[in-house]
């Protein structure tokens, strides 16, 4: 694939400087380095900056720049507010691209009380949407997840997960609008039909259901989503727990399955281990200062310093108070016949302040993960399924856990309770500044994802620059899912402007240097 | 309004757009509101970037340091630093972060 030339590249950004204003469009070496991955784990970030950005404040100013773009073959990189840190950021899969930031699109359309919904553009960011909905006295709640600085639409895209009922945000997602290759608009479900009222709320409309093709895909530029918030609760009830041994994950597991199933327990309870406990506390030197991975007397002693268990969780009841105390009833005896340890309790009800209500408040502090080695921090995350079972989680676990500590690191991990599955989420913490730590990083993800695939463990999601490995884990049949994932782009794109590359779907003109 | 800005629960405010917020301050407040409302979910006393900061400045809090000088916070702003990612225009333009720049340099002379 030849990219454009650089004059035709000028005269295109001159084209977008037209639809969107000069001040809008960026193409200084600055301008460029911001849409770097902060943390990078390639040796030169740099080279993977694209050539420019374009940032337009509507629908019909992306229909433009896109119609543009696609006359002209010159490729976009959509992003909505660029803070998938961990899994890239707003980098780019390759350079050259022009970044479609859509961060000025940020209008809260619609929130709607009696329906439970709000619609929504790509540059609103959590933060926004809680803002709009306390001040304006709006009975409902976002979720979120733990960080909010991120975009709601983009989380959402890539199916991110939050800590309320409402936790597994794609199965939110009621109704798009979607921006086309060929710059054309088109809505989805009931929104297609012109005078419905029930876009937001029925999810399937006639015939095949897209909303689902336009998540962790690049079939199109979505501009407007619709998407599902749960009403505020008269009440909260949270049970914590630590578990001081290592081995109580899978029996802690099999207690909250049948919880799970049952829907006695409908948010996403998260167990995290020790390192992740300690991370946002201080730096790995208050508690140890050796190299390599923590041994376990360290982690035994550290998270007896920080007050910790080896894994720690809340599982919090949302809703009516009396029924929040017997499923806690339920929760307390669940538990108890699986693990020694006793739950801490605290209640919320409505009114209150909604910090430890459960009802995720602004917040940027788990961005502190990166400064565990104290040094310039960066983070990787590998993010494999598990089965909903205590042996699986613990296999999962013990052998990912053994492959972080053999390439040097501390196991930085969790699982998130979805109703039937668990979200392995884990960290890789490195310092930027090492480079054969950097090395150990990228070999370290290379291999979890061989060793998983192995395994049969799928990622639910992955960083930027295993788009590629992660797809082709995806095997059945020759990658068969792949090839389909690939026609359908063909078809919906054809000239492969809108990121090429992304999830690991190639454009055709794109697919011969494909992964190199 | 300014309430509002100035300590929206744990005071992080960034909902409110830059945009709004040039048009509905009155100059001599809108370093000191842009700053709440866009860096301080990171920078206010207690927050990451303040525990990150306090192994090598005193005071850490961005707002109480008397070491700041425009042009670097407009620096580190655009290019990142240490842990802390680079802020692009289209996120905070550079009306905005001059008005931050030029608040956290006058909180020098103070």
């Amino acid at each position: 694939m030849t990219g454009p030339s650089p004059a035709q590249f000028a005269q295109a950004m001159t084209a977008f400087a037209r639809v969107v204003g000069a001040a809008n469009v960026a193409t200084s070496e600055e301008d460029r380095a911001g849409y770097w991955d902060a943390f990078s784990p390639a040796d030169d970030p740099a080279a993977g900056a694209p050539q420019g950005a374009v940032a337009p404040a509507s629908v019909e100013e992306v229909q433009a720049v896109v119609r543009i773009a696609n006359e002209r073959r010159i490729p976009l990189w959509p992003i909505s507010r660029g803070k998938n840190f961990g899994y890239g950021g707003a980098a780019p899969r390759i350079p050259g691209v022009v970044m479609l930031d859509l961060i000025r699109m940020d209008r809260i359309i619609e929130v709607n009380a009696d329906h439970g919904y709000v619609i929504l553009e790509p540059g609103v960011g959590f933060d926004q949407l809680f803002r709009h909905l306390v001040d304006n006295k709006i009975p409902l709640w976002m979720s979120a997840p733990a960080h909010t600085w991120g975009s709601v639409l983009g989380n959402a895209l890539e199916r991110g997960v939050g800590y309320t009922p409402y936790g597994e945000h794609a199965s939110k997602i009621c109704g798009m609008e979607i921006v086309l290759a060929d710059g054309s608009l088109m809505r989805t479900g009931m929104g297609a039909m012109p005078g419905s009222r029930t876009g937001p709320l029925f999810p399937y409309g006639f015939g095949p259901q897209w909303d689902g093709a336009f998540a962790q895909s690049n079939y199109g530029i979505v501009t407007k989503m619709g998407l599902w918030l749960m009403p505020e609760p008269e009440s909260t009830l949270e049970l914590r727990m630590q578990l001081s041994r290592v081995e109580d994950l899978g029996p802690a597991v099999d207690a909250l399955r049948p919880l799970k199933l049952a829907g006695v327990v409908q948010a996403n309870p998260s167990f995290g281990n020790v390192i992740r406990g300690l991370a946002t506390r201080a730096t790995r030197s208050t508690y140890w200062q050796g190299t390599g991975p923590m041994p376990p007397e360290a982690l035994e002693a550290a998270r007896k310093q920080a007050g910790i268990g080896h894994w720690n969780f809340s599982v919090r009841l949302f809703g009516d108070e009396k029924i929040n105390e017997i499923n806690a009833a339920k929760v307390r005896a669940a538990f108890a016949a699986k693990v020694p340890d006793e739950f801490k309790e605290s209640r919320w009800h409505k009114g209150e302040d909604l910090r430890g209500s459960g009802s995720p408040t602004p917040t940027l502090n788990a961005l502190g993960v990166v400064d565990w080695l104290g040094g310039r921090g960066a983070h990787l995350t590998f993010s494999p399924v598990s089965a909903f079972t205590g042996v699986e989680a613990m296999k999962q676990y013990r052998t990912v856990r053994g492959l972080f500590e053999s390439h040097g690191f501390d196991y930085y991990g969790g699982f998130t309770a979805g109703q039937r599955y668990l979200n392995h989420i884990t960290m890789i913490v490195f310092d930027r500044d090492d480079d054969k730590q950097r090395a150990s990083a990228n070999a370290l993800f290379d291999k979890l994802i061989d060793t998983a695939a192995a395994n049969g463990w799928g990622e639910y999601r992955t960083h930027t620059l295993w788009y590629d490995k992660v797809a082709k884990s995806y095997s059945y049949n020759n990658n068969a899912l792949l090839r389909f994932n690939e026609r359908v782009k063909d078809a919906v794109d054809p000239n492969g402007i809108i990121a090429p590359g992304r999830m690991g779907i190639w454009p055709r003109a794109y697919r011969q240097g494909k992964g190199k | 309004m300014r309430a509002r800005l100035i300590l929206p629960l744990g005071g992080i405010g960034l909902a409110v757009t830059a945009a709004t917020l040039a048009a509905q301050v009155p100059p001599p407040f809108a370093g000191r509101a842009l700053f709440q409302a866009r860096c301080a979910g990171c920078h206010n006393d207690g927050a990451f970037g303040t525990k990150v900061l306090s192994r090598r400045a005193n005071p850490a809090v961005l707002d109480q340091r008397q070491d700041l000088n425009a042009v670097m916070v407009r620096i580190v702003v655009r290019r990142g630093i240490g842990q802390m990612p680079a802020i692009r225009r289209a996120e905070l333009g550079d009306a905005e972060l001059d008005s931050i720049a030029a608040y956290l340099q006058k909180e020098q002379s103070k």
